[in-house]
């Protein structure tokens, strides 16, 4: 287990260094430029290429990509142009946002999606079972943004129940420990701020983890149907165990392999789904910061920023396959 | 024993957290949450060059001097008064009762160091928008800095006001620039900044001893800034009392606040000019075939019905409050296809001609949408356009290159035309049209270089007519900006869209 | 290999058992959708009143008159008969699917074959460039290859494809490693075929029908990226109706004009919820155990 974890760690690098070269190089050939893009309206042509020779674009890019990789190395991504600042100080700042929500989403999508998934498998073709499907299927059909649009309207608007965006109430935080502010408030026991932070990221969380509601919700439904054939539940039936016995203890747990697969590859598309949501509810994160890096063509930034999400993607596939381990100790690498 | 006890916990942080976000809960203190698009990203001040952003950080670092739209004038604030010693230099006096948040004084050393910080700083990216034609500052005595010029410029005001952010030198020495910057931000600004967190919001606070502050007693306490992109999201946080001002509300939308008891809804002339640009590449080389587009758009009915007569149609490039405007100026393009096929027949191309038209999306009021309708409108008198829709950065650099041989597009602080217009239009000054004209560049040279109001006034009209004349550009409108209001704020919004605490009265 | 259970005993002969699927109300209704979309999608022209384009700003914004009046679903923004640009958005948004799922089925199929049944250097090559290409965010892809080759449906279909012939990569990978070793491609082996003949009478065949499921759900993420990207402002040209861009212009009337949203969005659902219905139905009848992939974005 350890050595196959070594060795998969291993196997990763090259892929970094793949997407490295893959980012820079898509981004600088897409049309647009740093300079032109920050410098405001009243840029000449001489401010811009002051601006490119300061920050290093008038170099061939063979040695840009090189003089990235020797610092990025080291740790250092650079200086964002946007941001003034370092890249992996902007991304730090930003990433426990993202974090949060991406847990919260999956939660959400987790607490609805395997009870609905274990009923509707319960009782197969079933009225309960057409629409728990046409639910997953909601869930599946509605565009992030739409669905975001839509809740706020809803649940802020006409129910005013919910604030319209942000990630906290000004005024109502204490400082900052971890950067997760639901998570800080609970340590400082500031349970006015932990209501707000719940408050904030309810909409959020929602709308990025309806899709993935309902491909879980589908994922447990059909891995509950397939354990079900298994024959130590016919087994376990005959024994005359209980049929709610029989659902919870013996075919849940088994069928939890693919669900957890699932959520790990789908974890992968919520942190990128975040792009979208982030951006209509002005939530801190990396995603929404993914697209002011690219409107503002700031190579430093969406480079490390792409390299973050890489790593991210990686390190969970890993963790899931830890997990299979764990939960079903036949598997061994 | 434990359930109950939980449920209180709960109970009590709701009670209490609903008490704590209504909105005029702090007693004595006045606080107004305003929406907002764009987002202040750095806490580097010369780190962004966006219209929005200057107005904020003025606020907090005290504007230079400042355009009175009603006089039609710059006036003096932090520099209280100006003079031009010779063509190449400007002498401004600060007014010595500004003081940094720290109680010390603001001296010409500071200002010229944040002029030396607009200029050189690696992450700087004012030094277009605020030194322009400045080459160096230099310090004439404790109070008065001296402003040297390569050339004389005339339009140096409009470059400084609005726009140069003062920061403190002491600051900056004493704890180096990103430390100054993110924890000793030092200003003379009426209000200082409180907290920052990109992405999603800025506060500032009030600071009752400025001398500004007198001026208006009732100004907010405090104010929020919040980032909300989503059109309906402000609106809807307006509604609810989250923020009390909304900006960019879209025609439409207005008939939700103004449905509300406690909103309105303010309308204000934008100094943004939208137009179409057209180079002078085939078949836009030909000056019947730019002067057919003209006609053939039919800007009132586009202001009627899209935008809900929510914009100022404009004969010529700019309209009434803006320096140089002259209502009767010539010529004017009425809407009228009939011409249009005519001159286009004239230029050659009696069965018409296909083009390419480029638009943003979501940058500018119903921009797309105003693109589509033109688009119908040229196709309809033989000018078949075609509409793509690039995103922004892509748009945005190819036409700074010269790549983009028609678009819609928008210039916006155009209090003084000046500087829009050699940009645009000059011989040189950008590739963004290449147009180029020899008579139109004398015009502009002598505009430049003269000092003298009224005749620099005479000039700009000159040019102004011949740019209507030969259009290499078809000049629509400007967009009355629809801001939507708590009635428990009085504010009067700004035509250039930046956003003052101290122009705002809290009622309650 | 299935082992005797109590189900395998009593449900019906193994050749009849795929009737049991179509006597079941999904097939009926996912059959319908997809059958009136495709419809729609080609006729489309013939059916719709106004050409889909046509704007009178005179009459913008109306509300749906119902069957009978002049605009059945009412008019947007510009004037443009809503019902008319709901069906022509079909034949795109339809297109485009279709396109992006044989497209990226033909690649991830392709490659997936080679990488399985060769191993080795090509295995490995494949292999890493599945885990690149993954591992990107897949909007940012999307937006850096519609910046870079500019508006147009073909390079919203090639955006589209670029992640998304990865599941059917791994899953017939997987397959193919399992398949060359069964007794009937070491027959063919030591009977002389050669390698692209084994792969294509063989291998091939054998891997279509768990393609065909993934295929059913990545048309449905299709759509709905068309619908994001637009939202992103990089989507198709304005001339070209799409639902996602009718979706992406209508969020600002959203709540003083319902229907401009309502429809398309109303199109989209029905379209995936058919789709994916006949999915479930075709998953049903080739393969009873086929575990469910992830879906791309």
């Amino acid at each position: 287990m350890k050595d196959y974890l070594i060795r998969r760690l291993i196997g990763t690098l090259p892929v970094l260094l793949l997407i490295s070269l893959l980012v820079f190089l898509l981004i600088q050939a897409a049309p647009g430029d740093p300079t032109l893009m920050l410098l405001g309206e009243d840029a000449t042509a001489a401010d811009i290429a002051e601006a490119q020779r300061r920050w290093g674009l008038d170099q061939p890019i063979h040695v840009q990509y090189l003089k990235f990789l020797i610092s990025a190395v080291k740790g250092d991504f650079g200086r964002s142009f946007k941001y003034s600042q370092p890249v992996s100080e902007v991304i730090v700042q930003r990433l426990p946002a993202t974090i949060e929500l991406a847990f919260f989403s999956v939660i959400v999508a987790m607490i609805f999606a395997i009870p609905l998934g274990v009923w509707a498998a319960a009782r197969p073709n079933s009225w309960v079972d057409n629409l728990g499907t046409t639910f997953g299927l909601f869930g599946i059909s509605m565009p992030s943004f739409w669905l975001a649009i839509m809740l706020i309207l809803f649940l802020a608007g006409i129910l005013n129940i919910l604030p319209t965006s942000g990630r906290s109430t000004y005024g109502i935080a204490g400082e900052e420990i971890t950067g997760f502010y639901i998570v800080d408030s609970l340590i400082q026991k500031n349970w006015a701020a932990v209501y707000d932070g719940i408050t904030h990221i309810l909409m959020p969380a929602v709308a990025l983890g309806v899709n993935m509601l309902g491909i879980l919700m589908r994922v447990t439904r059909s891995a509950v149907l397939e354990v079900m054939q298994e024959e130590f539940v016919v087994t376990a039936r005959a024994k005359g165990l209980a049929e709610r016995r029989v659902l919870w203890r013996h075919v849940v747990r088994n069928a939890l392999i693919p669900v957890i697969t699932v959520v790990g590859l789908e974890l992968g598309t919520v942190l990128s789904g975040s792009i979208i949501v982030e951006t209509v509810f002005a939530w801190p994160g990396g995603g929404s910061l993914l697209i002011i890096g690219l409107n503002a063509r700031d190579f430093p930034l969406v480079t490390g920023l792409v390299m973050t999400y890489t790593v991210a993607f990686v390190g969970i596939n890993l963790i899931i396959d830890a997990l299979y381990a764990i939960v079903d100790p036949r598997i061994r690498y | 024993m434990r359930r109950p006890k939980l449920r209180n916990v709960l109970i009590s942080a709701v009670v209490f957290a609903l008490a704590a976000s209504s909105p005029h809960r702090v007693g004595a203190q006045t606080r107004v949450s305003i929406g907002v698009t764009e987002t202040m990203e750095t806490h580097n001040p010369y780190g962004d060059s966006v219209s929005l952003l200057y107005g904020i950080w003025s606020e907090v670092t005290g504007p230079f001097c400042t355009y009175e739209y009603d006089k039609g004038e710059f006036e003096g604030r932090l520099a209280k008064r100006w003079e031009v010693k010779d063509p190449n230099t400007w002498l401004f006096y600060l007014d010595e009762r500004y003081k940094f948040n720290d109680g010390s004084p603001i001296t010409a050393a500071d200002v010229v160091h944040s002029m030396n910080r607009v200029l050189k700083d690696p992450q700087s990216k004012q030094k277009a928008s605020v030194a322009g034609p400045i080459d160096r500052a230099e310090v004439a005595d404790k109070y008065t800095v001296k402003f040297i010029t390569k050339k004389p410029a005339a339009p140096l005001l409009s470059f400084v006001c609005d726009r140069l952010i003062v920061t403190s030198k002491a600051a900056y020495d004493k704890y180096g620039r990103d430390k100054a910057d993110r924890e000793h931000m030092m200003g003379g600004g009426p209000y200082r900044l409180k907290e920052l967190i990109p992405g999603q919001r800025m506060v500032i606070a009030k600071r009752p001893d400025h001398p500004e502050v007198k001026k208006n007693p009732r100004a907010p306490d405090e104010v929020v800034y919040r980032v909300m992109r989503e059109t309906e999201q402000r609106v809807t946080a307006l509604l609810n009392n989250e923020i009390q001002l909304a900006e960019f509300i879209p025609p439409h939308l207005r008939k939700r606040v103004e449905a509300s008891a406690a909103h309105r809804i303010v309308p204000v002339d934008s100094i943004e000019i939208m137009f179409f640009a057209m180079m002078p590449k085939p078949p836009f080389d030909k000056k019947e075939v730019r002067q057919a587009v003209c006609y053939a758009i039919d800007r009132d009915k586009i202001i009627n019905t899209l935008v809900e007569g929510f914009a100022t149609r404009l004969d010529g490039p700019i309209g009434k409050g803006q320096y140089g405007y002259d209502p009767s100026l010539q010529p004017k393009y009425e809407y009228s296809p009939e011409k249009a096929k005519k001159l286009l027949a004239q230029a050659g191309y009696p069965n018409g001609v296909s083009v390419e038209l480029q638009t943003p999306v979501g940058r500018y009021i119903l921009d797309k949408q105003i693109s589509e309708a033109v688009s119908a409108m040229l196709t309809s008198v033989g000018i078949r356009a075609k509409l793509l829709t690039p995103e922004w950065p892509t748009l945005w650099a190819n036409v700074q290159v010269g790549k983009v041989p028609f678009y819609y597009m928008g210039r916006g602080s155009v209090q003084d035309p000046s500087a829009a217009l050699h940009q645009y239009f000059k011989t040189g000054g950008s590739p963004r049209i290449g147009y180029s004209n020899p008579k139109l560049d004398d015009l502009f040279d002598k505009e430049q270089q003269e000092f003298n109001p009224e005749k620099r006034k005479a000039y700009l009209r000159q040019a102004m007519s011949l740019l209507t004349e030969e259009a290499p550009a078809c000049f629509m409108w400007r967009h009355k900006m629809l801001w939507g209001q708590a009635k428990t704020v009085d504010y009067d919004p700004l035509p250039d869209g930046r956003i003052y605490g101290l122009h705002m009265k809290a009622l309650k | 290999m299935r082992s005797l259970t109590l189900e395998s005993v009593t449900s019906l002969p193994a050749n009849l058992s795929w009737l049991r699927t179509w006597m079941r109300p999904k097939v009926y209704v996912g059959g319908f959708i997809v059958l009136t979309l495709i419809v729609v999608g080609i006729s489309g022209p013939m059916m719709a009143p106004y050409n889909p384009n046509h704007q009178r700003l005179e009459r913008m914004l109306q509300a749906p008159q119902g069957i009978g009046g002049e605009h059945v679903l009412g008019t947007d923004n510009l004037g443009r008969d809503i019902l008319s640009r709901v069906i022509y958005g079909a034949r795109v948004s339809l297109l485009v699917a279709f396109a992006v799922v044989f497209i990226s089925g033909f690649v991830g199929v392709g490659l997936g074959a080679i990488s399985g049944y060769f191993g080795g250097k090509a295995d490995f090559t494949i292999q890493k460039l599945v885990e690149v290409v993954w591992a990107f965010p897949p909007l940012l892809l999307g937006i850096t290859i519609m910046a870079f080759l500019g508006q147009g449906l073909f390079n919203l279909i090639l955006a589209l494809v670029a992640q998304r012939w990865i599941p059917y990569c791994r899953v017939v990978r997987g397959q193919a490693l399992s398949l060359k070793t069964r007794d009937f491609v070491v027959a063919a082996q030591c009977l002389g075929a050669g390698r692209s003949r084994i792969i294509i009478r063989h291998l091939l065949p054998n891997l279509i029908q768990t393609s065909m499921v993934i295929g059913t759900f990545a048309m449905a993420s299709a759509i709905i990226s068309e619908a994001s990207l637009s939202f992103l402002g990089v989507g198709v040209p304005p001339e070209i109706p799409t639902w996602g861009t009718m979706l992406a212009d209508a969020r600002i009337y959203i709540s003083t004009a319902w229907w401009l949203a309502l429809f398309p969005g109303l199109c989209i659902f029905l379209t995936v919820l058919g789709i994916n219905l006949l999915g479930d139905a075709l998953r049903d009848l080739l393969d009873p155990r086929l575990k469910r992939t992830a879906s791309g974005l």
